[in-house]
């Protein structure tokens, strides 16, 4: 039982972790974008 | 009808326009929507944090928000991409039936639980703010002896039970207000964000000086050290793993559980998905634009006040006295005299007031468009969309949605820990299940999509989302560890969710059958005729024709006045029925089987019988609008209509009728034509008003007054051929000039009292509307 609550536990730390750190950045980027976007120097196709 | 099918030559044509027409609204107005929800988490987010994590909330407050702009970026995605069919048929392109009728219970859930918590919250700072004033005017002995021995000490309210009274009386008035179908305008959602910033500005300002001159306390890191979990906070875990055992255990575990506890702070984000469509050209960098207003603003004033509370409130009172009213208790501790502090907290109080019901109102509207697209979407039984007699509102699912809120109201006790604990399983799992269906949709949707989340990486051809699932993958967590840490939202929220999975069942079966048959008889008598746009060449309509709006198919009696008087051989006539969906309802497009549903069905096989009983032929135009008024004047511009003829309205004079349509013709953009409304009486009776600019009605003491000027003026020598428009525009000059310079405030004060002193029958007139005499538009020579 313990064993299993351990690597549930860790799987989920383990899914925040790295969600966290593509989240980061995510928030840069977009961020980055952001900036073009409030002063008006974005392209206007993304993708 | 007959039940013999028809050759496709005899079915009867019905255009359905598929591009909803909407009165488009600028970028700071689609976030002073958005923020009118989502800033209102900041009057309770951190109190309940602090609650369940301990005093390190406030930075877990922050990383939500910091983390909401990654979240804000999947609904610019969503939003980018052009899909018809409402929320549950994208999700279930995407994840298939069962998770998508899941999606939508879990949407509906934080919908419903968004009016209960706002609405206990606001009389929460309602109820602080009395009890205050009571004990202020206690310490200065104004509370007379007997009241004083009637409560046996300082007179108080209490405050749960006044909450929930509050909460009742809100959500009351709002249900009745949606009954009626008088609808909040992106003008007042303004308003509030202005006197929201106000208070923003005025509390950071002000914090900052209570800063400098009186000191602070440190928040503390958080670590897990610093956790501190209540025995409510850790849910089914604390059964296994007493006093904070297991979070302690694993470390990051304890950051994740504190997380999930403060994720209500970023609600409200998905109204971004429902203002997109209304926003205005350039409709992708203006969203773009609106998204990053909402997310600075939010993480300013939420982030920054659940700091700012920790830091200036003292522990002995923040949590005992002030975790329902955080915010109130921040303006009592700022620096500076009692009275100034009470001013300030009446003010917080006021705007807590305002954004907080308007939330109500919000969850009403929301979950009202929710169960009409589910509804659309076949997944709920039509006889819930079934319109009000006399306000031709969804009454019933309105009916529905308070009925569940009064009861979570009571069931709650007002008690806004227990309903923020629910509410964060309908935000975190409605995040999440939106997120998946991106995700999926990555691979699955080949369409149009203006931006994408980044990062992307490209790996033999395939593109690897990886911002996009880095998002999911934090929200999946955060949503499976509240599962277990949030035992009353678990099972509040998986009840609620079975139920209404298992009411979009049933209705989906049943719906299965009946639309099966009713698909048949549509085939046989209608044939539907997709346009984008509606346009007088492409459906073969002819310039000046007659425009006749229907709804319902009772009262079809404007139908009959308009057949009786004019000749289809000289002039079209066009039966226009506008499928209205507003905010809430607003975030993908409708298919054209869903705009032309049953109840179109049946209202334009009535509007065929009463042509045919005529021996007249009609058009038929269905069109999806945001708003009834501004789809009538759009399509009657569009097709070169001479005249709009409409019935008696049960909740407007036709008056007001003619008011609401002169409005949205003057938001029409150039080039636009005049027309003639005529709205027709239960018996026949017609008011007549030109739509568009046109020459006053004068009263006959004007007409008088001018005539005897023209008389005294041609006496003079020269003028003996003056003409009376002449005098009517030196006059006009004069009082131009006179109104631009010195004399605009005595004008003013003298029109305001002939107002007064003449009251109008109905509403005042809109400048673009002349009534006129019940025959028609009244003509007539001037000299």
């Amino acid at each position: 039982m313990n064993l299993v609550v351990i690597v549930v536990v860790r799987l989920l730390e383990g899914m925040f972790v790295i969600g966290g750190i593509g989240s980061v950045a995510v928030l840069i980027l977009s961020g980055i974008e952001d900036f073009r976007t409030l002063f008006g120097r974005e392209d206007e196709n993304h993708s | 009808m007959s039940s013999v099918p028809s050759s496709p030559s005899n079915r009867v044509r019905i255009v359905v326009a598929t591009s909803v027409m909407l009165t488009f609204i600028s970028y700071w107005r689609a976030a002073a929507i958005v923020l009118n929800d989502l800033a209102s988490s900041a009057f309770y987010a951190c109190g309940i944090a602090e609650q369940a994590v301990g005093k390190s909330a406030p930075w877990f407050i922050v990383g939500v928000m910091l983390f909401s702009f990654a979240v804000r970026a999947v609904y610019v995605e969503s939003c980018s991409m052009f899909v018809r069919g409402g929320v549950y048929r994208v999700v279930k392109e995407a994840l298939g039936g069962t998770l998508a009728k899941l999606s939508v219970s879990a949407l509906m859930f934080d919908y419903i639980l968004t009016g209960p918590i706002s609405g206990v919250s606001a009389g929460q700072y309602i109820a602080g703010l009395i009890n205050d004033i009571l004990a202020t005017a206690d310490v200065h002995g104004w509370i007379p002896r007997a009241v004083h021995n009637l409560f046996n000490g300082t007179p108080h309210v209490s405050v749960n039970e006044t909450s929930v009274v509050f909460a009742l009386a809100v959500t009351v008035y709002y249900w009745w207000e949606n009954i009626k179908g008088i609808h909040e305008s992106s003008e007042k959602a303004l308003r509030v964000m202005q006197i929201t910033t106000v208070m923003v500005v005025i509390l950071l300002g002000w914090s900052a000086i209570t800063l400098m001159k009186g000191g602070y306390q440190s928040v503390p890191l958080p670590t897990p050290e610093n956790l501190h979990f209540s025995k409510e906070s850790l849910g089914f875990l604390r059964h296994s793993f007493p006093e904070d055992g297991l979070a302690k255990m694993f470390g990051l575990l304890g950051i994740l559980i504190a997380f999930g506890h403060s994720v209500l702070a970023m609600s409200g984000e998905e109204s971004l998905a429902q203002v997109n469509r209304e926003i205005a050209h350039p409709k992708l960098k203006n969203l773009k634009r609106a998204a990053i207003v909402i997310a600075i603003y939010s993480f300013v004033f939420t982030g920054l006040s659940a700091l700012l509370a920790v830091m200036l409130i003292p522990d002995a009172v923040r949590v005992p006295v002030y975790k329902d009213n955080l915010i109130a208790g921040l303006a009592m501790y700022m620096w500076g005299p009692h009275l100034l502090r009470l001013i300030f907290r009446g003010f917080v109080v006021v705007v807590g007031f305002l954004i907080l019901s308007g939330a109500v109102n919000t969850a009403i509207i929301g979950s009202n468009g929710v169960l009409n697209r589910v509804s659309e979407d076949g997944v709920l039984a039509d006889w819930f969309r079934f319109p009000h007699r006399k306000y031709g509102t969804s009454h019933r699912i309105i009916n529905m949605v308070v009925i569940l809120q009064i009861f979570t109201i009571l069931a709650s006790r007002g008690d806004v820990y227990v309903l923020g604990e629910a509410y964060a399983f309908g935000v975190i799992w409605s995040f999440t299940f939106n997120s998946l269906a991106m995700l999926v949709l990555r691979f699955r949707y080949k369409g149009e999509r203006g931006w994408k989340v980044p990062p992307n990486i490209t790996i033999a051809g395939y593109e690897i989302p990886l911002g996009l699932a880095s998002v999911f993958l934090v929200l999946l967590s955060i949503a499976l560890v509240n599962l277990a840490t949030k035992s009353v939202a678990t099972v509040a929220g998986i009840s609620f969710s079975v139920v209404f999975f298992l009411i979009f069942s049933v209705s989906e079966r049943v719906n299965l059958k009946k639309h099966a048959l009713a698909k048949a008889q549509m085939k046989d008598h209608f044939q539907l005729l997709q346009r984008d746009t509606v346009e007088r060449e492409s459906l073969s309509i002819r310039a000046g024709n007659i425009l006749v709006p229907v709804r319902d198919y009772n009262t079809l009696t404007h139908l009959r006045w308009a057949l009786e008087r004019f000749e289809t051989r000289d002039q079209d006539v066009v039966v226009m029925s506008a499928r209205v969906s507003r905010f809430g309802a607003a975030a993908y497009d409708l298919s054209p089987e869903q705009i032309f549903s049953d109840y179109e069905q049946t209202l334009f096989t009535r509007a065929v019988s009463v042509a045919e009983s005529f021996g007249k032929k009609v058009s038929l135009l269905v069109v999806p609008a945001g708003d009834v008024w501004a789809a009538i004047v759009q399509t009657a511009n569009n097709l070169d209509s001479s005249a709009v003829v409409t019935g008696e309205s049960s909740k407007m004079t036709p008056q007001e009728q003619a008011f609401s349509l002169g409005r949205a013709w003057e938001g029409l953009p150039e080039p636009k034509r005049q027309f003639v409304l005529q709205v027709v009486h239960a018996d026949s009776q017609v008011d007549t008003f030109r739509i568009g600019p046109h020459s006053p009605s004068m009263k006959d003491e004007d007409v008088l007054l001018l005539h005897r000027l023209w008389l005294n003026i041609t006496r003079e020598q020269g003028l003996d051929k003056l003409h009376h428009h002449e005098i009517l525009r030196e006059a006009l000059t004069r009082f131009a000039r006179d109104f631009g310079a010195r004399d605009r405030e005595d004008i003013l004060k003298e029109l305001r009292r002939a107002t007064l002193e003449s009251p109008r029958e109905a509403g005042p007139d809109a400048p673009v509307v002349r009534r006129e005499s019940a025959d028609g538009p009244r003509t007539g020579g001037d000299d």
